[in-house]
């Protein structure tokens, strides 16, 4: 017991940059800058989500001056999306990719070239939108009626664990995960999962807030963050303490190229990310083959 | 035609490489840099700002113009290739249905579908339409190595009729696809896929005059990769439109345009020599001229 507090101690004391992922594995995990136990994470995840629902996309607004959405729309382009595809999207709680995706299929421009075959394909597209928050899912359900999209069939909202999906081997054509994988407690276990339900032929893409290394745009982007980002979730949510996590799990999370290496670890081929504003947001993605 | 040419003088360092590896030992490493160049055409994705990841590789590969690290390349089958075979064996399903479908997404869809591939594995290819056409380009010239190394007609020829056939050779490659292949040419001019084009079309011009047995390595061989790169873009165009039986029409066009070439070249050294005679005859007139003017 004194041991392992012990040891505790001493890993508080090292910088939070020397953390790698390995060290995650013991019992403890990290929920920003705090150490917690691990049953304890989801569970103050969970209320962090249930707090920022309603407010989720009002604050990524402003915390991003917009540019979350020109994120996503990258995303979903290089995920290229084709009528009758199967798509998961994990922690996409309020729709933002899973519209996108949608749209993408849909879109006038795709119709012009269609010949009849298309169009029953069409009708098999099905896009999952799975995230563990219900308040995320229905704030996503009512956007989805207010786009007029409320009885597309093609939309399943599901309640569900990235750790554990319920879904069947083989059974995605896509799996993107969007700023949802720094939340989660273990990153191997859902990329173990993403691996198991994607097809052969499948591409697993995380969208995620990065590492900056570039030398005077990461101070500024560090005082962004740690000054001006939970003084508006203060302002605008009525929430620091979730904007305080925010901030200190982006630091938490490993860097490009040790996530890369972990999306390789669980069987993905052809790994590689692309870095957007200089590393602030960056999009992995891996094949399985 | 222009534009082809004056690329080709601007990127010459990468020739010199190509060429000078191939000189040295031709056929066994022009095999591997082949074969290399078509899975570092498929392969050569990153522009600056994308990182690729690879697990038990320590080096990313680079361009195909390295025939020294061709060692590392050679040897056992690494995780890394696996993918890119099937890639490959994606473009190859998609290349049936061209016809049909243009050289589009589409058409690599259905491939995929028939390959027993989620579709999904189209959104890997860095520049989709780019990469079918490159690797159909890549593979015609894989077809017209072969022809070359195992035909002997070659050798009754003449120069210039053994460039002609050659060209008739790999344009015939293209016979199939002729409907659509103005969309690949449009394809290959995107300010994003010249630089590979350019590339592809180099190698294969230094090819074909390897075949037709090229000793040059001063100015002449610029010239001489200019030309045939120029009769090859023009007789490609004008096949396009050729409506006669078997494209007939392409191939006397071709025969003249080689035969120019050729004449081409003796008028230029005739010129030469001309100019310096006229030369040599002006400047003794001159030299006394100006001595006289000087004497008084």
């Amino acid at each position: 017991m004194a041991l392992r507090l012990l040891t505790r101690n001493l890993r508080n004391r090292i910088s939070p940059n020397l953390c790698s992922a390995s060290l995650l594995h013991s019992h403890a995990t990290s929920f920003g800058f705090k150490e917690v136990r691990e049953e304890e994470k989801s569970q103050m995840v969970g209320k962090v989500f249930s707090n920022v629902a309603s407010n989720y996309d009002l604050m990524n607004d402003f915390m991003s001056a917009g540019l979350h959405r020109l994120w996503k729309d990258r995303l979903v382009s290089k995920l290229s999306p084709f009528p009758g595809m199967k798509h998961l999207d994990v922690a996409g709680g309020t729709g933002d990719v899973a519209f996108r995706i949608l749209e993408s299929i849909n879109s006038i421009r795709r119709r012009a070239l269609q010949d009849p075959i298309n169009d029953d394909l069409q009708e098999e597209t099905r896009i999952y939108v799975c995230d563990i928050n219900q308040n995320m899912l229905n704030v996503g359900k009512n956007r989805a009626l207010e786009r007029g999209l409320g009885e597309d069939k093609s939309l399943v909202w599901v309640q569900g664990d990235a750790e554990a999906l319920s879904f069947e081997d083989n059974s995605m054509d896509g799996y993107t995960i969007a700023f949802g994988i720094r939340n989660v407690t273990h990153i191997e276990k859902v990329l173990t999962e993403a691996y198991r339900v994607l097809k052969r032929g499948g591409r697993f893409l995380s969208l995620e807030l990065s590492h900056v290394e570039i030398p005077v745009f990461k101070e500024l982007y560090d005082l962004y963050s740690f000054s001006v980002i939970p003084r508006l979730g203060e302002v605008v949510a009525g929430d620091r303490e979730s904007y305080q996590y925010l901030v200190e799990s982006i630091r938490r999370f490993p860097p490009q190229e040790k996530f890369a290496s972990m999306i390789a670890d669980a069987g993905f081929q052809k790994v590689e990310y692309e870095n957007l504003v200089g590393g602030v947001v960056a999009i992995h993605s891996g094949l399985k083959i | 035609m222009y534009r082809t040419a004056a690329n080709r003088l601007l990127h010459h360092a990468s020739l010199i490489k190509i060429s000078a590896g191939s000189h040295l030992r031709r056929l066994p490493i022009l095999g591997t840099v082949i074969t290399s160049s078509r899975f570092s055409t498929t392969a050569d994705l990153q522009t600056s700002p994308n990182q690729t990841f690879h697990p038990s590789d320590s080096s990313t590969s680079s361009s195909s113009s390295s025939t020294a690290g061709d060692d590392s390349r050679h040897g056992s089958k690494n995780p890394r290739a696996e993918y890119e075979e099937e890639q490959a064996r994606v473009l190859q399903a998609s290349l049936r249905h061209v016809i049909k479908f243009g050289w589009s997404e589409e058409a690599m869809i259905t491939g995929a579908k028939e390959v027993g591939v989620s579709p999904s594995i189209v959104g890997s290819f860095p520049r989709k339409e780019a990469a079918l056409v490159e690797f159909f380009m890549d593979d015609c010239l894989q077809r017209l190595i072969h022809r070359i190394d195992s035909g002997e007609e070659l050798q009754q020829l003449i120069p210039s009729q053994r460039i002609s056939k050659l060209v008739r050779v790999r344009l015939e490659m293209q016979a199939p696809h002729i409907s659509k292949w103005p969309q690949a040419l449009s394809i290959q001019a995107h300010p994003m896929n010249v630089p590979t084009s350019f590339k592809q079309r180099a190698m294969l011009v230094n090819e074909i005059w390897h075949a037709a047995g090229d000793e040059a390595s001063d100015i002449d061989w610029y010239v001489k990769r200019t030309f045939l790169g120029g009769i090859y873009s023009t007789t490609e165009i004008y096949m396009l439109t050729d409506r006669s039986p078997e494209f007939r029409d392409t191939w006397l066009f071709l025969d003249d345009r080689v035969k120019d070439a050729f004449d081409l070249k003796k008028t230029i050294q005739e010129a030469t020599y001309l100019a310096e005679a006229v030369g040599a005859g002006m400047g003794s007139s001159l030299q006394g001229f100006v001595g006289k003017v000087f004497q008084r």
